[in-house]
């Protein structure tokens, strides 16, 4: 992987001029941003004289929270709206995009949105020199580490940013909008060009702030390329869906295995759809210092808890959807904390790796969990609120033995 | 004047907007009075958008969010009996759940406006685009109209109320377009300005049919054997009257905001010297259209036609389109299982008038797109490509469905959700 100042040009042997750009976020926290973003991408072409439209994916409505979804935007210098729509959106997903924009970075472990399609990876859909933009804070060596490898050379773009939540229900404004299509018109001035982008922006918002952050995120947002063969093998499984003749008449299905055996995944679930894609973060166990009251797997809503032998409860990370409760619910001072998603590499048994190594499982997973820590406001009293741990608690020995 | 003069002066703004956006617009537009609400997807962005009006203080309507379809359509239907401009709408077997008022809103003779966000019937939550959820009431007494971009979304709308509640027709009408590909897919739409609407729309007056305290009537008494055969007749006359009231609508919606619907009924697309027609409803027109353009550069006599209105179904003016062609196709969104032929139902009602033309050109049907599939440019040229043997073809053929699995067809990168 090299940094670049120029994205790599799209070299898909494509006919076809039109471009297409796809936006992943998630679900209701930033759907209003994620309408703005090609809402606004669209304005701009047409004002530069193209044609272009937009749509949400279909199958994404009515968004659960947190689940990933799409938004799609297309192009085209020559083609009139309806042979554009008929050669870019005759389905309610696309299978390829110039640009795939992510505006949650955590996404890039892979996506699931519906069930039986498994996770998929998040550059499933870029072309051969097209680019992969993520707004996030990380080097692109932490991202490409969960990139599907591709048979081909693409962009990696990063935009620098955290998450945003500017979409949720009302629109609390933090530029992220903007600064997206700066990023865009840097990649693609074929999508829009910079100076439209500016010249669209002045206009619709009267605000010099927004001109700024746009123009900020075109400078700002750092290129790199990502090689053939950069990247994983993909561990998930890809769809199957059978003929029309091979499945039970009367739209039955199989119910997920009703057991339950003791210890890491003993519970039964549905294997068709799993959801921990929809997490941000993901609670981390101190297992030394859990004194075995069950609130977590008694209070978890997806039923991700799975009870151990020794009275402990394991995490199945596949099924967590890191909505937090767990992490609210625990009455021990710094047992279950949240931490950022793309700190893990895996969703393999924390439990399993306690019990192998006691002292370097809770020294790791401090490390992971850092300082910083979210206070929820039943513990506050004043709503929730950042603070500062100055230093692990200790390692509890009895416990690992 | 110029035309541009023309326009600048009907048109309000350009705007980005969804199918649903689009009549939400035209609701604004239309001054409705009573708008009453149930949210199923794909329907509900009009209730959304609606809503968004009268909180910003753009649109003054009543707006009441029933329990259910069923009391969401009683609600549209007696809104219209007291003389209230009506809307509602649903989707798939939402609008279902709403037959009994249907068919009673037809029977009365209320010109209440229906959106149908066309959804499939009801494989558990199944939410693409079918057209069996509109055509459900197409025996019923209702006027069904496709449309199939959001510009026709919006003065579809328009027409539809012009239509519905002329005099002479005072039927209630059911504007259809296909969920997802229509109602959530954003384009540029044209809005006109609420002094344009007005010339073409002139205020919804029931005349002496008014349910008021000041006109003392009832509607809708227990009927029997000695009333109802005479009932039907009267609905048959209006069915029959809409035809001409739909031409002299277009003409005028023509000739005020130059939309370019030169045939309110169905859209001929270089058809004038085609052999080989293929006919269809809603968004697959893009696909189909686009299809025809590529097969024209290579020299094929190929033509599309668009059915706009459904009901009342154009008899005459499809007869004298399609017997010019040598071969036919039809393109049915929807499915009529054990019906003749078992075929579509556009199909069966396209074959039936075709019955009466002097020439018959053979015709086959093809059942696509069902529950939303995808019907890709490609399709609509295969399609041609059998309609022009129709003769040895199958009468029914079942377009992208899963012959096989897609197991062991798995590359790497293969793509999204394809089959």
């Amino acid at each position: 992987m090299t940094t670049v100042e120029a994205p790599l040009k799209n070299v898909d042997v494509d006919e076809e001029p039109i471009k297409r750009f796809e936006v992943n976020y998630r679900g209701i926290f930033q759907k209003t941003l994620a309408y703005r973003i090609t809402k606004d991408l669209v304005y701009i072409a047409h004002s530069d004289g193209k044609t272009a439209f937009s749509n949400g994916r279909y199958s994404d409505d009515p968004q659960r929270n947190g689940v990933p979804c799409a938004n799609f935007a297309f192009f085209s210098d020559g083609l009139s709206e309806e042979e554009l729509e008929a050669i870019a959106s005759a389905k309610m997903d696309i299978d390829r995009a110039d640009i795939v924009a992510v505006l949650d970075d955590t996404m890039v472990k892979g996506l699931e949105p519906w069930g039986h399609y498994g996770i998929r990876p998040i550059n499933e859909k870029v072309v051969p020199g097209g680019t992969l933009l993520v707004i996030s804070r990380r080097p692109p060596e932490d991202l490409v580490q969960f990139l599907e490898k591709k048979p081909f050379t693409y962009n990696l773009a990063i935009l620098p940013g955290e998450a945003s939540f500017a979409g949720l229900w009302y629109y609390r404004d933090d530029n992220t909008d903007v600064r997206v299509l700066g990023a865009v018109a840097r990649i693609s001035p074929e999508i829009i060009s910079l100076d439209k982008a500016i010249a669209y922006v002045r206009k619709t918002y009267k605000n010099d702030e927004k001109v700024k952050a746009l123009e900020d995120a075109y400078n700002s947002t750092k290129l790199s390329v990502v090689s053939a063969n950069d990247g994983i093998v993909w561990p998930h499984r890809k769809p199957v869906l059978p003929a029309w003749n091979e499945f039970d008449e009367g739209i039955v299905v199989k119910a997920a295995p009703r057991e339950f055996k003791m210890g890491p995944r003993g519970l039964g679930r549905n294997l068709d759809y799993k959801r921990g894609t929809s997490k941000t973060q993901r609670p981390v166990v101190r297992f030394d210092i859990c004194t075995k009251c069950t609130l977590c797997w008694y209070e978890c809503p997806d039923e991700c808890f799975d009870p151990t032998p020794d009275g402990l409860y394991d995490v199945n990370y596949e099924y967590c959807t890191g909505c937090g409760r767990c992490a609210e619910v625990c009455p021990v001072n710094e047992c279950i904390v949240m931490v950022d998603e793309l700190n893990f590499k895996n969703d393999d048994s924390p439990w399993e790796s306690f019990k192998k190594d006691p002292q370097s499982y809770t020294k790791m997973i401090e490390e992971k969990k850092g300082k910083g820590r979210m206070m929820p406001s039943h513990v506050t009293g004043k709503g929730e609120s950042m603070s500062e741990v100055s230093k692990p608690v200790p390692f509890k020995v009895e416990r690992g033995n | 004047m110029t035309t541009e003069a023309v326009l600048k002066d009907v048109y309000e703004s350009e705007e980005l907007l969804t199918g649903t956006d689009a009549v939400a617009q035209a609701v604004r537009l239309a001054d409705v009075d009573v708008f009453s609400a149930y949210p199923i997807r794909p329907y509900t962005g009009v209730m959304d958008r609606l809503a968004k009006f009268i909180a910003d203080g753009k649109f003054d309507a009543e707006y009441i969010i029933a329990d259910g379809e069923h009391s969401q359509f009683e609600i549209a239907k007696h809104a219209s009996s007291v003389g209230a401009r009506a809307f509602a709408g649903s989707s798939g077997t939402g609008w279902l759940y709403a037959t009994e008022a249907l068919a009673a809103t037809a029977t009365d003779r209320l010109p209440v406006l229906a959106l149908v966000g066309n959804r499939a019937l009801d494989d558990p939550g199944a939410f693409g685009v079918e057209h069996n959820d509109a055509m459900l009431v197409r025996d019923l007494g209702w006027l069904i109209v496709w449309a199939s971009t959001a510009q026709e979304a919006l003065d579809t709308t328009l027409i539809g109320y012009r239509v519905a509640e002329d005099p002479k027709v005072r039927m209630p009408c059911a504007v259809a377009m296909d969920g997802g590909y229509l109602t959530h897919s954003q384009h540029m739409v044209k809005i006109p300005t609420k002094e344009a609407v007005k010339r073409f729309l002139p205020p919804y007056d029931l005349g002496k049919r008014r349910l008021h305290p000041d006109n003392p009537i009832s509607i809708a008494p227990q009927v029997n054997e000695d009333w109802g055969m005479e009932i039907r007749r009267q609905n048959w006359e209006a069915a029959k009257r809409a035809v001409g009231v739909i031409r002299k609508a277009y003409d005028e919606f023509e000739s005020i905001f130059h939309a370019g619907y030169p045939n309110p009924f169905f859209e001929e697309f270089m058809t004038s010297d085609a052999d080989t027609i293929i006919v269809g409803m809603g968004t697959v027109s893009a696909a189909a259209k686009t299809a025809v353009r590529q097969m024209r550069k290579k020299g094929d006599k190929v033509g599309y036609i668009k059915l706009r209105w459904f009901r009342p179904f154009p008899s005459e003016e499809l007869r004298k389109a399609l017997s010019r062609a040598s071969h036919l196709g039809v393109i049915d969104r929807d499915f009529a299982h054990g019906g003749p032929d078992d075929a579509g139902v556009l199909f069966t009602d396209i074959s039936s008038a075709l019955y009466r033309a002097k020439s018959r050109p053979p015709v086959i049907d093809f059942i696509a797109g069902l529950a939303g599939r995808e019907v890709s440019i490609e399709d609509v040229i295969a399609m041609f490509r059998k309609v022009e043997k129709a003769e040895e073809a199958d009468v029914v053929n079942w377009v992208r469905v899963r012959e096989k699995s897609n197991r062991g067809s798995q590359g790497n990168s293969s793509g999204g959700k394809s089959d």
